[in-house]
C-alpha cells in the first residue's frame, strides 16, 4: 500500500498518510490523506512557495503521533542554491496541527507567497482505493474571514474539516495563502489547525470529545513515556531482542484505540493505517500475546466486546445472540448500511476466544471481579458455540454467511476467498468448519469449566462443560485426523469430507490442547519439517499442496502472529526446542524490518532468499504482528502462571545469549525472569 | 392500533427486568420530535430493573429521533447504531448507556437467523 515514500502518524483512529514532503494528493493507487472515524477529511494538502512545489531534504517520524519535514523550493538539482528552508512539523492528537517555519538564508530580503491548497473528497475508508464518482451527498466549501470550512452532507450525515491559522491568512475556496516579507536570516512561523468534525444536529460532535489520549503533544508524549514505564523491561545480551521488544511496545501504544462507548479506555486496534478500529479476533489474539506485559489492554478489550455482544438475529450483520463482533466501523458506508460494520459479526473464532482470553487474563492477574462481571456474557458465548454456530448439528462450529452481498465468506482468520481448499485445490461448499476453531471451542469449554467451578459457583455447569469438551476432543480426533499424512485436516465440508491439506492451523490445535498426546509428536515434526517450516517460520500452507504459493496471502506466506501461537502450542506439549526454532526464525526475520514484523512475508526457503520477502500489500504495524515478539518471549522463557506464582522455565537457543525480563506484572506483584540460551538448534534443523 | 414505540416501552415496563442490562444503571430519555411536539419516554434502569414513564425529566442520556424512525427501531426494521452514525438519531450525555440499551431492541422481523443444513432453523 504505497509504503515506499509514505509517512504515517496517528492518534487513535485519526491518522495522516502523506508523501515525504508532507503533501497529500490522494489517488486510488496512493490513498493518502487525513483520516478520522473511517472518513477522509483532507484529500489535498499541498504546500507551495511562490508557485513552486517543494522538495524533501529529509523527514523524521519523531514519534508515532508527530513528524517533521525539511524542505526546499525547486527541483532536486537546485538544492545547493536554496536560499530558503521550509520546515513542516505536525502532530496528530485528536485534531491535526501543522507548524510551518520558513527561514531566509539569503543576504537579501525576500517577498514570498506561501500557499496551501486544501480540499477533501470525504471518502469512506472503504472507498479510498476506488475512483469516487458518485458520492450520494453534497460536498460544500465555506470561506470565512478566519477559517476555511470543507464539508460533506448526506441527509443528517455531516462531516466537516475546519482549517484555521495562528497567523492571519487569506482563505479562498481552494485553500489559503500568506504574503510574507523576510529580512536576511529572519524566520516566519504559522501554526495551522485542522479540526475533523462529525457534526450532529445542534452542531454537536458525534464523538463528544472522547479521545484515546490527552490530545496535546505534551500529553501524548507523557502518555507514551508512562506506557513504557509501566511495562516490563527487557534486556538482552544481543541487542536485537531488546530493541525488537521496545519497537513492539511503542507500536502497541500507537495501536491503542478508544471506542466511543468506553469512556476513554483503550484496546488494541487491528492495524495501521487501514484497520484502526475494533476487530474481535485481532484484538483478542493481540491481548493473549501481550498479557504478560500489558494486561490492562485485555481488561478493556473484554469489556468492550462484551458490551457489544450480539443480542438478536440480524442477517445483514450476521449477528446472533451471544456472538462476539468481528469489526466495527464509523464511516458513511456503515452509517447508510452499504457495508454491515455497525458492527459486523461475521467471525466464528472471536466468540470462543473471548472465553479463552477471560480465563487467561484471570490466571495472570487474579482479577476475579472481571470474571464475575462477565459471567453472563461468557455463558452466552458458550451457548452460541453449541447452538447457532453448529449449522450441521454434529457438534462443531460451522460458518455460512447470511449476508451474501457484503458479508465474509471465510469467517476464520484465513479469511481470503481461496484460503480453504481440498488437496486437489478445489474449494469446498458451505457451510465450512475449520480445524483451529474447533480447538478454540474445546479450550473455551475447558477454561469455562474452571471459571464456573472456581468463580461462578456452578460446579454442575463446570462438569457439563468438561464432559462436552472431552466428547468434542474425541469426536474431533476421529473426524479430522488425516491418517496417511499424520496431521489434522484444515477443514470439513458439510458432508464431513476432509480438506486434507497440511496447514499451519494444526499448530493452533496444540495451543488449544485438543491434540491427543500420542499424536503431538507427529504434529510437532510437521511444523518444523521442510514442507511447513521455511527457516524463518511456518508457512500458512505446506509446500507441495496444489494451492501452495510462497506469496499466496493465506496459501503459503508466513504470518508472524500465526507462528507465535504455534510456538506457544509446541511448548504446551513439551516441544521446547521446536518452539525455540520457530521463535528464533521469526525474531531473526524481525531484524530485517527494524524490529517491526509485517503482517506476512513470503514462504520462500530461507537459504534461497537470505532475507524475508515482505508480502506486497501487508499492513504495518499490525497489532498481532506487533504482539508476536512478546508472545515469543513468553514462550521461550516458559513464563506460566502457576498456583499464584510465575513459573519460569527457559528454553532458549544458544545464539540468543542472556535475556532478562524485569517487573513482570501479575497476581504475584512484579517479578523478574532470567534466561540463558542453551539449546543447540542445529541438531534439529539437520 | 398502538404504535411500535408504545408497544416496545409498555413491554419493557411489563417485564420490569432485562438481563442484558443487569450491570447497567442510569436513566435514558427518548425525545421523539415531530414539528413543535415532542413525546418523551423515560427509561430508568437499576441493575436490569426497568421502570418506564412518559416524564420529561433530566436523564443521564438523552436520545433524539423522529417518531417514524423510532417506530422502525422499536420493531427492528431500523438499526439504532447505524441511525446514530447517520445522524438520524442523536445522543447527548453518557454514550455508554446508548450502546447498552441499543442491545435490547429487537432484530429485524425478516431475519431468518442461522439455519441448520439438514434440520431446519437452529432457533
Amino acid at each position: 500500500m504505497g509504503q515506499g515514500n509514505t509517512v504515517r502518524i496517528l492518534d487513535g483512529n485519526t491518522f495522516v498518510v502523506c508523501e515525504d514532503t508532507g503533501d497529500i494528493e490522494a489517488t486510488p493507487s496512493e490513498p493518502t490523506g487525513l483520516f478520522s472515524i473511517d472518513t477522509r477529511f483532507l484529500s489535498t494538502w499541498v504546500l507551495s512557495v511562490n508557485g513552486e512545489r517543494l522538495n524533501s531534504l529529509s523527514y523524521d517520524d519523531l514519534q508515532y503521533f508527530e513528524s517533521r519535514f525539511f524542505l526546499v523550493p525547486g527541483m532536486a538539482t537546485h538544492y545547493v542554491d536554496a536560499k530558503l528552508s521550509i520546515i513542516r512539523e505536525r502532530v496528530v492528537g485528536g485534531s491535526f496541527r501543522e507548524q510551518l517555519t520558513i527561514l531566509n538564508h539569503d543576504e537579501k530580503a525576500v517577498d514570498l507567497e506561501v500557499r496551501m491548497d486544501a480540499a477533501s473528497d470525504f471518502a469512506d475508508l472503504f472507498q479510498v482505493k476506488d475512483e469516487i464518482l458518485n458520492k450520494k451527498g453534497e460536498i460544500y466549501t465555506e470561506v470565512e474571514a478566519d477559517k476555511l470550512r470543507l464539508g460533506y452532507r448526506r441527509g443528517n450525515f455531516r462531516r466537516e474539516t475546519i482549517i484555521s491559522s495562528s497567523v492571519s491568512a487569506r482563505y479562498d475556496s481552494r485553500g489559503f495563502a500568506y504574503t510574507i516579507h523576510l529580512e536576511p536570516n529572519q524566520q516566519w512561523e504559522a501554526t495551522i489547525d485542522v479540526q475533523t468534525r462529525a457534526v450532529g444536529p445542534g452542531d454537536r460532535d458525534l464523538r463528544m470529545g472522547l479521545r484515546a489520549h490527552g490530545g496535546e503533544r505534551l500529553a501524548l508524549q507523557h502518555d507514551l513515556e508512562q506506557w513504557i514505564a509501566d511495562a516490563p523491561k527487557v534486556n538482552s545480551e544481543h541487542g536485537r531482542v531488546a530493541s525488537t521488544y521496545r519497537r513492539s511496545l511503542i507500536d502497541l501504544a500507537a495501536l491503542r484505540f478508544s471506542p466511543l462507548s468506553l469512556g476513554g479506555a483503550t484496546l488494541p486496534a487491528a492495524g495501521l493505517p487501514w484497520f484502526m478500529t475494533m476487530f474481535g479476533r485481532d484484538s483478542i489474539l493481540t491481548c493473549l500475546q501481550t498479557l504478560p506485559f500489558t494486561p490492562q489492554l485485555s481488561k478493556t478489550t473484554l469489556r468492550i466486546l462484551a458490551s457489544l455482544q450480539g443480542s438478536r438475529f440480524d442477517d445483514f450483520r450476521d449477528e446472533d445472540p451471544g456472538r462476539i463482533l468481528h469489526e466495527m466501523r464509523y464511516g458513511e458506508t456503515a452509517a447508510f448500511e452499504e457495508q454491515p460494520h455497525s458492527p459486523y459479526y461475521g467471525s466464528v473464532d472471536a466468540t470462543p476466544l473471548f472465553v479463552v482470553l477471560l480465563d487467561e487474563y484471570e490466571r495472570w492477574t487474579g482479577d476475579v471481579a472481571l470474571v464475575k462481571e462477565l459471567e453472563q456474557e461468557s455463558r452466552a458465548a458458550l451457548r452460541w458455540i453449541d447452538s447457532y454456530a453448529d449449522l450441521i448439528g454434529n457438534g462443531y462450529i460451522w460458518y455460512e454467511r447470511r449476508n451474501t452481498e457484503t458479508g465474509l465468506e471465510n469467517q476464520c482468520w484465513k479469511d481470503s476467498w481461496d484460503s480453504i481448499s481440498y488437496s486437489d485445490g478445489t474449494l469446498p461448499p458451505f457451510p465450512r468448519a475449520t480445524c483451529e476453531v474447533q480447538g478454540y471451542a474445546y479450550d473455551a469449554k475447558v477454561r469455562g469449566a474452571r471459571m464456573a467451578r472456581e468463580f461462578w459457583g456452578d460446579p454442575e455447569f463446570a462438569a457439563q462443560l468438561e464432559r462436552e469438551a472431552a466428547e468434542l476432543k474425541e469426536r474431533f480426533n476421529r473426524d479430522w485426523w488425516v491418517a496417511d499424512g499424520g496431521y489434522y485436516a484444515l477443514a470439513l465440508d458439510p458432508d464431513g469430507r476432509q480438506c486434507d491439506v497440511l496447514s499451519s492451523n494444526i499448530g493452533h490445535l496444540l495451543w488449544s490442547g485438543i491434540v491427543l498426546p500420542e499424536r503431538a509428536e507427529q504434529i510437532a515434526q510437521h511444523l518444523v519439517g521442510p514442507r511447513l517450516f521455511s527457516g524463518w517460520g511456518v508457512r500458512t500452507l505446506a509446500e507441495g499442496e496444489t494451492r501452495y504459493n510462497p506469496i499466496g496471502y493465506h496459501n503459503g506466506t508466513i504470518w508472524p502472529f500465526d507462528n507465535s501461537f504455534i510456538a506457544w502450542g509446541l511448548r504446551r506439549y513439551g516441544f521446547g526446542e521446536e518452539a525455540a526454532t520457530i521463535a528464533n526464525g521469526i525474531l531473526d526475520a524481525a531484524t530485517y524490518f527494524d524490529g517491526r514484523l509485517p503482517e506476512a512475508f513470503g514462504g520462500y526457503p530461507r537459504e534461497l532468499t537470505k532475507f524475508p520477502v515482505e508480502y506486497p500489500t501487508a499492513c504495518s504495524p499490525q497489532a498481532w504482528s506487533t504482539g508476536t515478539p512478546l508472545l515469543l518471549l513468553r514462550t521461550m522463557l516458559g513464563l506460566e502462571p502457576h498456583e499464584g506464582h510465575l513459573a519460569v522455565e527457559p528454553r532458549l537457543p544458544v545464539g540468543m545469549g542472556r535475556i532478562e525480563v524485569l517487573d513482570i506484572p501479575g497476581r504475584w506483584g512484579r517479578v523478574d525472569a532470567f534466561a540463558r540460551g542453551r539449546l543447540d538448534l542445529h541438531s534439529l534443523a539437520d | 392500533m398502538v404504535d411500535a414505540t408504545t408497544r416496545f416501552f409498555e413491554d419493557l415496563d411489563r417485564r420490569g427486568y432485562e438481563p442484558l442490562l443487569a450491570k447497567t444503571s442510569g436513566t435514558v430519555r427518548f425525545d421523539l420530535h415531530e414539528g413543535a411536539q415532542t413525546r418523551h419516554w423515560l427509561l430508568a434502569i437499576d441493575h436490569g430493573r426497568l421502570d418506564v414513564t412518559q416524564e420529561d425529566r433530566e436523564a443521564d442520556t438523552v436520545i433524539g429521533a423522529s417518531p417514524v424512525l423510532f417506530d422502525d427501531i422499536a420493531d427492528g426494521r431500523e438499526h439504532g447504531l447505524a441511525a446514530l452514525l447517520r445522524g438520524d438519531m442523536t445522543v447527548t450525555g453518557d454514550a455508554r448507556l446508548v450502546v447498552q440499551v441499543e442491545r435490547i431492541f429487537p432484530g429485524s422481523p425478516d431475519a431468518r437467523g442461522p439455519r441448520r443444513r439438514f434440520a431446519g432453523e437452529v432457533h
